[in-house]
């Protein structure tokens, strides 16, 4: 069977005054039907611009994106309106992500309305009912405006906006980074009860790590456009084999008492990847850093069935630590 | 130990087109010198108020202490002049906002903000005051050499840096930080965090930390208080609110945030949203949303009552629970 | 259903601008205009261009109400007359200019760029010369007339209207919902006229009602010029340059115009004010 999503040195860079930036730079993976690839990472490390490529929101400079075995970079036109109905997104911001002048029922009925997916209004409202039915919005918000709304409640409009064209694939870019924790919860339980009702598939972007871990089959993350480390979730947080990764996972505080871990402090700040040197770009933050790691180009390798790292001293380091 | 700081009774409402806001519904605080106390709330709990009220920072009109009073240092803040108020602003109490990126003046260098609060508050010659703020850079793990800089030439972090630097210029013996990491990266977080803690330790400051993240709460506070809806929920210290949870809401935000160590496939979010600021149902405040609501829960309105200890909380439920 | 909510969208637009009292004023006062320049030959006791010399310069009487003009023309029936040439010629060449400027404006914008880069530096252009002798150019091009003034007027504005049009639809672009009608596969033009104009709306109303005013001012030096619309039609902003010679002894003669003249504007900024804030779901009574 071939894989349902497959990313083959994926691209893409942006001309700026200052030189050309590397946001995402030679990213390969595969993901299979129904599952989530959490993407974690700081800001700038490139994963939004990953999810919107993949989408085709933003053109790839080099690469292919296969998927269900055809390559859609590049698509225009029809072309592209077709996959829009197979791809879609679900946005970070609740509050500019939708239009503030259109009503819960408009939102919900635009993209039904682009593809002509009813064949009459009557027909579109009945759709829009279910949709609004389906991501738990009572059937009286229908011409409310999303500024009467609370921020858990606009998520679920996007998310109905993003389910009216029945996709297979979503991006869900940061989709509860800006709720409050008890409304977080109820997101993130209906992406999942979702996913196991209409088997979609989620590439799930988040800086916060509790919840990538929580939702995702396989993590990989990201730093300064590239892949330094893919596992699956539960594999990542018992055995981290990148000195980044180490320390992203070391510096979530935990909720409990007592349960206070040696955090690993990193020296400096997450530079910017315009016009990067080769080797490792962690290079100049990391603890166990030597003159060979600035020189070698980068090739993220599969150290362990299904565990991808790109440090190829990370056996070096991880006995060191033991020690 | 000395209390630094007592907030009885704390009441604050805003006049608003849509009627009254009743932010602050009479909350009681107290915080002992070299304390760290972590005032945990959601949006729109009422704690950004609460500490505004504190800085005498709320504007008149719209909003109004209508009822308690704030002693810091055994003297009422509520009666001060506006000029006795200035002189303790930035010098005996200072506050650290939410947002690095709109809190520091674009076009003045930062060793110039952080000399200008000095002088602000001491006799001090020009000259003095920028070796002073150079001294606070350092502290905050900024090297002086850059006190000439803008502080578009820093990135988030660093921004945050000058921020506490600027807020600890005058060594205050009190500092409130409204979500001082909520903008800020994981590994930027451990870092102005473990800042934070060296302050506690080296110079003692007191210290409220306004956040939800009971990560972050975990990690240095000494007492934590649950506010929701404008009132405390449950107070006590650490050890007791995060082993010995008391209130059905501080259990929800506990079940809402997926824990790193445990597998769940499901989250437990706590139904409902906030209720209304202009209208707050007439008996517990969370009852609407209470598992564990009975017909006392929704007409009388539960008063904090002890437990052991210091462990106060506002629930008939834990109450008999404990009887 | 759908058809009650479009119009419970309507109402709901009319019950916030209702709300305003301001706005309700300015529409009655806009109204009564309007009405006037509709019914003008019932209305207005004379004809506008019924010249009686032995009646010249007389002030406010029974018989002529406003006085008449230096014609012996009642001052009163040419006003009235004039508020449809002025009203006209107003608000047609503020639609022309906020249309095309809007056009300019918003295209710039949304693809910003090289495209964005030539329009602008043609706007530039444009906007470095007087939009007066910009639109004396025009007018001297197309020749006198009623409509080729409110061409010209209405030209001459499009480079202020591009460039408002322009700042509030790079700052709407920046929003994700934007890119969120890309995702949906809502084309460019679509996600323009959709999204972005109706989000833009309220600088380019405003700007608008401005610009009304502006509108019959510039009308009225052409006509001054010999330009714009050519006597005996009579319009207020030539009424009042020819009052302005007798200001002195025949004050009526230019005070009646400029008070109209200041009506409608001012009616009109309340207009759009109150529209403005009707038409913005977001704002409450």
């Amino acid at each position: 069977m071939s894989d349902f999503l497959q990313v083959k040195h994926l691209k893409k860079y942006f001309k700026t005054p200052h030189g050309m930036l590397h946001a995402v730079d030679d990213v390969n993976f595969t993901l299979e039907r129904g599952k989530t690839l959490g993407v974690v990472g700081e800001s700038g490390c490139g994963k939004s611009t990953l999810g919107r490529v993949i989408l085709n929101l933003l053109e790839a400079t080099e690469g292919e994106v296969l998927f269900d075995g055809e390559n859609i970079v590049g698509a225009k036109g029809a072309r592209q309106k077709e996959l829009r109905k197979k791809m879609q997104i679900i946005f970070q911001d609740p509050f500019s992500s939708i239009d503030p002048r259109m009503c819960v029922s408009e939102i919900i009925e635009e993209p039904l309305q682009l593809f002509k997916m009813c064949s009459n209004s009557a027909d579109r409202e009945k759709r829009v009912a279910e949709l609004m039915d389906t991501v738990g919005l009572a059937k009286r918000l229908a011409y409310s405006y999303p500024h009467e709304l609370d921020g858990g409640r606009r998520q679920r409009i996007g998310i109905a906006r993003a389910l009216a064209l029945e996709p297979s694939f979503i991006v869900c870019d940061e989709p509860v980074s800006a709720l409050d924790v008890s409304i977080q919860a109820q997101v993130l339980n209906l992406l999942q009860d979702l996913q196991e009702e209409k088997k979609l598939t989620y590439l799930f972007i988040t800086h916060d790590l509790s919840v990538v871990k929580h939702i995702s089959d396989e993590i990989m993350v990201m730093y300064l456009g590239q892949v330094v480390e893919k596992a699956p979730a539960k594999e990542l947080f018992r055995d981290q084999r990148h000195p980044y990764t180490k320390a992203l996972l070391s510096a979530i505080p935990s909720a409990k008492v007592g349960g206070k871990k040696e955090r690993i402090l990193l020296r400096g700040e997450i530079s910017s990847p315009v016009d990067p040197k080769p080797g490792c770009r962690f290079a100049a933050r990391c603890l166990y850093a030597t003159e060979e790691c600035r020189k070698k180009p980068y090739e993220l390798f599969e150290a362990s069935p299904g565990h991808f790292v790109a440090c190829p001293r990370y056996k070096e380091w991880t006995e060191k630590k033991g020690e | 130990m000395e209390k630094i700081l007592e907030i009885k009774d704390l009441g604050i409402r805003f006049k608003t087109d849509d009627g009254i806001v009743n932010a602050v519904n009479g909350v009681t605080l107290e915080l002992k010198k070299g304390e760290v106390l972590g005032l945990v709330g959601e949006t729109g709990a009422g704690k950004t108020t609460t500490a505004l009220a504190i800085m005498r920072l709320i504007q008149i009109p719209p909003g109004e202490i209508y009822q308690g009073s704030i002693l810091f240092e055994g003297r009422e803040i509520l009666d001060m002049s506006d000029k006795e108020m200035q002189q303790i602003r930035g010098d005996k109490i200072s506050m650290i906002f939410q947002d690095p990126m709109t809190s520091l003046n674009p076009v003045r260098t930062v060793g110039e903000q952080i000399a200008e609060v000095i002088r602000l508050h001491q006799k001090v010659s020009a000259a003095e005051a920028m070796r002073k703020a150079c001294e606070m850079l350092e502290m905050v793990g900024i090297p002086a050499e850059r006190s000439g800089e803008y502080p578009h030439q820093f990135s988030g972090g660093m921004k945050q840096r000058v921020i506490i630097a600027i807020a600890l210029a005058c060594r205050p013996d009190l500092l409130i930080a409204d979500e001082p990491t909520t903008a800020l990266d994981v590994t930027i977080q451990a870092q102005v965090m473990d800042l934070m803690e060296n302050l506690k330790k080296e110079f003692g400051t007191s210290m409220i930390l306004i956040t939800h993240d009971l990560g972050v709460v975990a990690e240095i506070c000494d007492k934590v208080a649950i506010i929701y809806a404008g009132e405390i929920l449950e107070y006590g210290t650490l050890e007791e609110i995060y082993n010995h949870t008391a209130h059905p809401y501080t259990q929800g935000l506990f079940d809402s945030v997926p824990d790193l160590d445990e597998d769940v496939r499901r989250l437990k979010p706590i139904d409902g949203l906030m209720p209304d600021p202009t209208d707050l149902p007439s008996g517990c405040k969370f009852a609407p949303r209470c598992a564990r609501c009975t017909e006392q829960c929704r007409t009388m309105h539960p008063d904090m009552t002890v437990l052991n200890g210091n462990h106060g909380v506002r629930c008939f439920a834990a109450l008999n629970r404990e009887g | 259903m759908k058809g009650n909510h479009k119009r419970s969208r309507l109402l709901g637009i009319w019950k916030r601008f209702s709300r305003s009292k301001t706005a309700m004023l300015g529409l009655a006062v806009l109204c009564i205009f309007i009405l006037l320049a509709v019914f003008a030959p019932l209305i207005a006791p004379y004809g506008y261009d019924e010249q009686n010399l032995r009646e010249a310069y007389q002030g406010i009487s029974m018989r002529h109400l406003l006085g008449t003009d230096n014609l012996g023309r009642d001052t009163l029936s040419r006003l009235i007359w004039g508020s449809r040439i002025s009203l006209v010629v107003g608000l047609l060449a503020v639609a022309i200019g906020a249309a095309v400027g809007g056009l300019i404006g918003s295209f710039a914008a949304f693809y910003g760029g090289r495209i964005d880069s030539v329009l602008m530096r043609v706007v530039d252009i444009m906007m470095a010369i007087p939009s007066m002798v910009l639109a004396i150019a025009i007018c001297a091009a197309l020749g006198p007339g009623l409509v080729n003034t409110m061409i010209a007027v209405g030209f001459s504005s499009v480079p202020t209207y591009a460039r408002v049009v322009r700042s509030a639809v790079l700052t709407i672009r920046q929003q994700e919902y934007i890119e969120a009608a890309g995702a949906i596969g809502s084309g460019n033009w679509r996600t323009i006229a959709k999204h972005i104009i109706p989000n833009s709306l309220a600088p380019i109303i405003v700007q608008a009602s401005l610009g009304v005013g502006n509108a019959i001012q510039s009308a009225a030096s052409m006509s001054f010029l010999g330009l714009g619309i050519q006597p005996p039609t009579p319009e207020w902003g030539a009424m009042l340059s020819t009052g302005r010679q007798f200001i002195r002894d025949y004050p009526m003669m230019v005070v009646a115009p400029g008070i109209c003249i200041m009506l409608v504007i001012s009616s009109l900024n309340l207009l759009g004010d109150g529209l403005r804030d009707a038409l913005d779901p977001r704002m409450k009574r």
